[in-house]
């Protein structure tokens, strides 16, 4: 019997991405070693990596050494050592798995982590965060700063809110050039912010190239490649070279009309983050439908740039706090989350909604109900809701999973079918 | 004339039914065996005693149809769908007002919601937690040392039914054993039992839109102290056929007769979803 066709995305940008995250890790290792350059952890929504890059310092990103690890099967031991030393099931495994990495000295590639010159928590929305950080400065007895940004209530973030955020970033400024004895270099800064913002564009047209039938790729599953460059290069001339063959990769596959399958059958918008743990297993569960995920909110935790929003160079230190404060998914209300997925459904011409509510994200998976209530019933868009985690793999129940999922379609291709009988 | 079967593998029991088409679409027989740790055998043994029960040799049987968390174990399967489309299809075969059901299994609850013409428009089911489920009647029964047919009855005969404080399937023992020892009766603990469990399925099938007719479905639908606790609290008939364990398997078998029919093409018909084939 014929294997179903394997989706997986493996062009050139998905060996440069590795050699790029390669490159940072080789980047932190030296940090550990030479103590140079210098470094600050920071949480990935609503990161301002522009801003290190006015001291020429790498970013340490938690979340990414979690899921890495999750991804490589590799997650349990040190969750299983944060509880045994008191943290409860109920946390978010991502703290649990970074710090139980802490307790037991593992890596995700290996090679040394640094202890963070400074422990930069820049709260959007996750409250999590903040404890989190609290920990770590306490495990590694780092300086901590808690970067304040006040959620997204309205629409648009108020003057009030930007003078904040702003204030605060220079205080991190004055504590960075104290603890790393280097002067801050405004253009450098400047220049990082120029580059984000040719990136965000790039990457906006990738996202763009999903609205094409078929998609050339999975804004999902694939989406995941180009995020770990957009967390560490945004603000560099690399990023903006790796953004660049991207887009000329994906742009040459809609020029010659591929996709990820021989016909691409179901078009769907995923929120939540995925199962990291069961990654190619879940994925394998959407490809023997020929779905392909066209948008996804997950892909915008780290900058929601496809509707338009960019980095100014010309105002680095507001736009920085516009980033921090509106333009990621996080910080963001409810209203505007439903709104961003009410987009893409119509926009990218979705078939259906997948909600993935994952145990350990409150911020994510609050609202998740409401939202499934709002779009199978407002919208009338057929929404699956499936439940397990990101980063512990005792949460997630396979064949319940799988059963859910196939039912989703099946009921999705008997309406296309009934749809087209019916023509 | 054309005869297909469905099969229904679930996780105590496995269902099959053979359904002809002959003018109309009608049921020849249904079987039932207790599904036991050989699923593959299970399946066998049900077809085989279908077959036997509508009088026909199985290569009769033209096309089938499996179910079930059991449906890839099926040897003699020709194409596998979730208990949910087939649950759907089955309801509005038998009732086709049917705009929503609710199936209790062993452990398993879910709430479907279906269009005019029985397709599924949106489901809800249980998750990591067997609350509410036949598993839950089932632990009751056995700490009360009455048996799982005369749970139903015995419970229509209460008159203070006893507040239940915990839904969860393990923990109700205790629960039970302390009413016993505080000397209530068996029938109002086990009208809270049913009580308990029928507030608990219709808090899942809330979260979609339910619409009459409302058809009960699974083993747990021939509790007859289930079907009235579920109507009390719905504050509605609900539609329970003497065939609602079978369900599954009528939903399979039509989906089956419809591929002989050749009136619907389903990705499911495709060889590499047969049974035997890896996902």
């Amino acid at each position: 019997m014929a294997e179903a066709k394997r989706s997986e995305y493996r062009g050139n940008i998905h060996q440069r991405q590795k050699d790029l995250m390669l490159k940072w890790y080789d980047r932190l290792n030296e940090a550990a070693e030479t103590g140079a350059p210098p470094t600050a952890s920071l949480m990935i929504s609503g990161n301002c990596v522009e801003l290190l890059e006015g001291f020429g310092a790498a970013p340490i990103y938690p979340e990414v050494n979690a899921l890495q690890l999750a991804i490589r099967h590799q997650s349990l031991d040190p969750i299983l050592a944060a509880e045994e030393l008191g943290y409860a099931p109920d946390n978010c495994a991502y703290v649990k798995a970074d710090i139980g990495c802490y307790l037991k000295g593992i890596t995700p590639t290996g090679g040394k982590l640094p202890k963070p010159d400074l422990v930069l928590c820049n709260f959007v929305g996750c409250n999590t965060y903040i404890k989190w950080f609290e920990h770590t400065a306490e495990l590694t007895r780092s300086k901590l700063y808690v970067l304040d940004v006040p959620f997204q209530r309205e629409d648009e973030p108020s003057r009030a809110d930007l003078d904040y955020v702003v204030r605060q970033l220079k205080e991190v400024v004055a504590l960075l050039e104290q603890i790393s004895g280097r002067k801050f270099d405004y253009d450098r800064f400047a220049e990082a912010v120029r580059c984000s913002a040719q990136v965000e564009e790039l990457w906006s047209q990738i996202k763009h190239l999903a609205r094409r039938t078929p998609s050339p790729f999975d804004a999902y599953f694939d989406a995941i490649t180009l995020m770990g460059p957009l967390y560490v290069y945004r603000g560099t001339p690399e990023g903006v070279e790796f953004f660049r063959a991207a887009l000329e990769e994906m742009q040459a596959k809609v020029d010659a009309g591929e996709g990820l399958y021989d016909q691409e059958k179901f078009r769907l918008v995923i929120e939540g983050p995925p199962p990291y743990p069961y990654f190619r297993t879940f994925r394998d569960m959407f490809a023997k439908w020929k779905a392909t995920t066209v948008a996804s909110t997950y892909s915008t935790v780290g900058g929601l740039w496809e509707f338009g929003a960019r980095h100014d160079p010309d105002h680095p230190f507001e736009s920085v706090a516009l980033h921090m404060l509106a333009h990621n998914v996080t910080n963001r209300n409810y209203l505007q989350r439903y709104e961003q997925i009410r987009r893409y459904l119509e926009e990218w011409n979705a078939d259906g909604l997948i909600i993935h509510f994952v145990k350990s994200c409150r911020l994510f998976s609050a609202g998740q109900g409401d939202m499934r209530d709002y779009v199978t019933k407002k919208l009338g868009i057929p929404t699956l809701y499936i439940e397990s985690d990101l980063e512990d793999p005792r949460y997630f129940a396979e064949a319940q999973t799988r059963n859910r999922i196939d039912a989703f379609f099946e009921a999705l291709e008997h309406s296309k079918l009934g749809a087209h009988t019916h023509a | 004339m054309r005869i297909a079967a469905g099969v229904d593998v679930g996780s105590t029991q496995t269902k099959a039914v053979v359904m002809t088409e002959n003018g109309g679409r009608e049921i020849l027989a249904r079987a039932l065996v207790d599904t036991g740790a050989n699923v593959r055998k299970a399946a066998d043994n049900a077809f085989l005693a279908v077959c036997q029960a509508a009088g026909i040799h199985a290569p009769e049987v033209g096309f089938v149809v499996g179910t079930g968390y059991g449906r890839y174990n099926i040897s003699f399967g020709n194409a596998q769908m979730t208990e949910i489309s087939c649950h759907a299809r089955g309801a509005h075969f038998v009732c086709p007002t049917t705009r929503t059901v609710i199936d209790m299994g062993g452990q398993d609850s879910k709430a479907i919601s279906l269009g005019k013409d029985g397709q599924v428009l949106d489901f809800v089911m249980n998750d990591k937690c067997a609350a509410g489920t036949g598993r839950f009647l089932a632990n009751a029964a056995e700490v009360m040392g009455i048996s799982l047919d005369d749970i139903g009855p015995l419970s229509l005969r209460a008159t203070r039914a006893v507040k239940m404080a915990t839904v969860c399937t393990v923990f109700v023992e205790s629960d039970i054993l302390s009413y016993l020892a505080q000397g209530k009766k068996p029938e109002d603990i086990l009208g809270g039992v049913h009580l308990a469990i029928a507030k608990r399925t219709l808090s899942l099938a809330r979260r979609i839109a339910i619409e009459p007719d409302i058809t009960l479905t699974g083993g747990v639908a021939r509790n007859s102290g289930m079907v009235y606790a579920l109507e009390e609290i719905l504050g509605t008939k609900l539609q329970v056929s003497p065939d609602s364990q079978f369900m599954g398997a009528i939903g399979a078998a039509v989906f089956a007769l419809e591929k002989l029919d050749q009136s619907f093409e389903f990705s499911a018909w495709r060889p590499e979803h047969a049974a035997g084939s890896r996902h």
